[in-house]
């Protein structure tokens, strides 16, 4: 059975572009979220295996979003997706239980490797 | 990041107390009825405790603050001294220098729970629990672990980040060098190493580390300090301290031999005998500046090791502190380098023990949640002034004012406390306003042993507090020890030197502005009321009657000035501080003694003991 993926990311193209990459290599996504609010809502609802979070977004930010989802489940397996120059707001999400990063622009090797490492 | 640097001073410092320890264990052995070291010793110790404890030496740390809690039982009384507790103490610092000495040379020995154990006996019930739970001992191995990420990977502090997640998942992690905020600067360059207390295998550690992705490699051995220090920035050499000391004397010899040259050369009258003498001044100057500067070396290096301090120490005491640092491109002499770090470590872990409130205290008190300690350096003329603020509590005047009337160092008719006031009553040794003792800081040790150091150093204290906005302490020192530019004033038949970096201007004495300020003597300088000093009437034997004209100089440490009274004024000139024993007897106001131009010796005044 392939693992189920919640996307989560205010831009569409990104949003298109991630849930490109896993698709391909198997995976099944079963649900985007454009802010952190919804990314919170979505999780409880969907239970996925995977998480892909932005860190900037509308309404609570990536990071908070993981710090809410990591409060009812801590084993929540979340891989954020940052640009370059975030490293400080990337050690935060680590520290607040995010369990690996990408680094736009995305090498599709580089997202699968980390997605294989997150769900272990 | 040179880890090796903390490394290095550490050892040199705590050795240094070591021997300290020694000689006052001697002394006090000698006396048991002496009070002094009895105080030098529970100083030195918890100088010790708090270095390792910054460094990640448990078992040195865990040493000291059970030697410190016999220390502090016996200095109030609780336990006599008897012959057995005095061997008992040897024991402690001669376990505690081979402690230090392993920890230096990067394994620590075992702990000796014997003694442990005696000394928490003979400390009393008092010993077990005042051991901070950030120090304690336990039979899980510990294993130095360096992780080096891959050089290609993106956002590599990121990574060390997450290899520190699964590092803490497995145990406990310390000692992690570099500091956290290094980890996040760009140029990191993905090594790293700490700590690990787990109970797991090499391999499985090694395996869980390697999940975190980007792991180029994982060793299990301590970094050795010279592999780290070479191989940092390009052309460089190092050199023993030791040498460049012994540099720096000859060059003071050459300074004082120079400046005799240069008085006889103006005698001789020969232009090319002063040709000569001019061409050899200038060289020497150039050297001195040289020198000089090769003992230069950032204050970033001392101020390296207290970001991890303040984090620590906000974590077992559940506060959230921001610690800022600025000027640390700053340069000092080595040597002042070196003494300097450990008051910071005292006013900065006093800031944060004593100084920034709890979270709820501060959004009680309508402040931000996050307290917020800064570290700066500023250049000030011929010195540097280091700062220690924090935007906490602030100390309670009213509290402190009864203090000192109790313990008569204010009459009742003081009715407020000045910051000079303050400051003294703060430095009285054995003075402690902590609530609460905490195995951070606070028995009493601090602001006198800051002030003793800073003292020693040719430099001042200052403290500015004012309640629930926070307190700012200031330590200033010189820019070098070893040679310093002064003014030579004449009082009586001697003549004495004054630090040019305290000195902010020269003006005649007018018996027309003299003024009078809470029954002491002021001159008024454009305006503004300064006290006066007259040198004549501080030092014994000032012969023959005052000089119609006196020349004035305005010393300023900080916001204080002070106007000293001479008889004549005999130019600038780069002195040698010598080192010196004050002898007994000797007054406050004299801070070292050097040799003139002429061959004569001359003693150099303290500015700050003037004020």
């Amino acid at each position: 059975m392939s693992h189920t993926v919640l996307v989560c990311d205010d831009a569409i193209f990104m949003r298109t572009m991630i849930s490109d990459i896993l698709a391909q290599a198997g995976f099944q996504v079963v649900g985007e979220a454009e802010s952190g609010v919804q990314a919170v809502e979505k999780y409880h609802q969907l239970k996925p295996d995977l998480v892909t979070m932005d860190i900037v977004m509308p309404d609570m930010g990536g990071i908070e979003a993981v710090r809410e989802i990591c409060k009812t489940d801590p084993e929540a397996k979340i891989l954020m997706c940052s640009a370059m120059g975030q490293q400080a707001l990337v050690v935060e999400a680590i520290q607040a239980g995010a369990k690996d990063f990408v680094v736009k622009p995305f090498q599709p090797s580089r997202v699968l490797e980390a997605v294989q490492r997150v769900l272990g | 990041m040179d880890v090796s640097k903390y490394a290095a001073l550490f050892l040199a410092e705590s050795r240094e107390h070591v021997s300290a320890c020694n000689q006052l264990l001697l002394e006090w052995e000698r006396d048991p009825g002496a009070v002094e070291p009895v105080g030098g010793l529970f100083r030195s110790i918890h100088t010790i405790k708090g270095m390792a404890a910054t460094m990640g030496f448990t078992g040195v740390a865990d040493l000291s603050h059970r030697t410190e809690n016999l220390l502090d039982a016996l200095r109030h009384g609780r336990a006599a001294p008897k012959p057995e507790t005095f061997q008992l103490l040897f024991r402690a610092v001669d376990a505690l220098g081979r402690a230090v000495e392993g920890a230096g040379a990067g394994s620590e020995p075992p702990a000796d729970e014997g003694l442990g154990r005696d000394i928490d006996a003979a400390a009393g019930a008092s010993g077990g629990d005042e051991r901070p739970g950030a120090i304690a001992t336990s039979s899980t191995p510990t294993r130095p672990v360096q992780v080096t990420i891959r050089s290609d990977a993106v956002m590599r502090g990121a990574r060390a980040s997450l290899v520190l997640r699964r590092a803490e998942a497995l145990g406990r992690v310390t000692a992690l060098r570099p500091p956290p905020a290094q980890l996040e600067r760009e140029d990191f360059d993905g090594k790293f190493s700490f700590r690990l207390e787990c109970a797991a295998s090499n391999d499985e550690v090694a395996a869980a580390l390697c999940t975190a992705g980007d792991v180029e490699a994982i060793r299990f051995e301590q970094t050795s300090p010279t592999e780290a220090a070479i191989g940092v920035r390009g052309r460089q050499i190092r050199v023993d301290l030791g040498r460049l000391d012994a540099l720096m004397k000859q060059v003071g010899e050459l300074v004082v031999a120079k400046n005799r040259l240069v008085v006889l050369a103006a005698r001789a009258q020969d232009p090319l005998f002063e040709e000569l003498s001019d061409r050899i001044a200038r060289l020497v100057s150039g050297m001195q500046g040289e020198v000089i500067a090769a003992r230069m070396a950032p204050v970033g290096e001392v101020f390296d090791r207290f970001p991890r301090l303040v984090r620590d120490v906000a974590r077992d005491l559940g506060k959230r502190i921001r610690f800022d640092m600025e000027g640390e491109e700053i340069e000092l002499d080595r040597s002042i380098l070196d003494e300097i770090g450990e008051p910071l470590l005292h006013l900065i872990r006093n800031a944060a023990d004593h100084g920034i409130e709890t979270p709820d205290r501060r959004t009680g008190a309508g402040k931000p949640a996050e307290g917020r300690i800064l570290l700066s350096a500023n250049r000030e003329r011929n010195s540097v002034a280091l700062r220690v603020s924090d935007d906490g509590r602030g100390i309670d005047r009213a509290a402190i004012l009864a203090k000192a009337r109790r313990e008569a160092m204010a009459d009742a008719s003081v009715e407020t406390l000045t910051d000079d006031l303050l400051l003294r009553v703060l430095a009285r040794p054995g003075f402690s306003t902590a609530e609460a003792v905490s195995g951070v800081s606070g028995r009493g040790v601090g602001v006198d042993a800051v002030m003793t150091r800073v003292r020693a150093l040719g430099g001042t204290l200052d403290v500015k507090s004012e309640m629930g906005q926070g307190t700012t302490f200031t330590i200033r020192v010189p820019l070098t020890l070893a040679i310093v530019r002064a003014l030579l004033a004449v009082a009586g038949n001697e003549r004495y030197a004054v630090p040019l970096a305290y000195v902010a201007e020269t003006v005649e004495f007018d018996p027309g502005a003299v003024t009078t300020v809470r029954s002491r003597e002021a001159l008024l300088v454009r305006d503004q009321m300064i006290p006066t000093v007259h040198l004549r009437h501080l030092v014994a034997g000032a012969a023959g009657p005052a000089p119609p004209r006196r020349p004035t100089i305005i010393l300023e440490v900080g916001d204080r000035r002070t106007a000293l009274v001479v008889d004549a004024l005999m130019g600038q000139q780069d002195i040698v501080v010598e080192p010196f024993d004050a002898p007994r007897g000797m007054p406050p106001f004299v801070g070292g003694a050097t040799i003139l131009a002429d061959g004569a010796p001359a003693l150099i005044l303290d500015a700050a003991a003037l004020l």
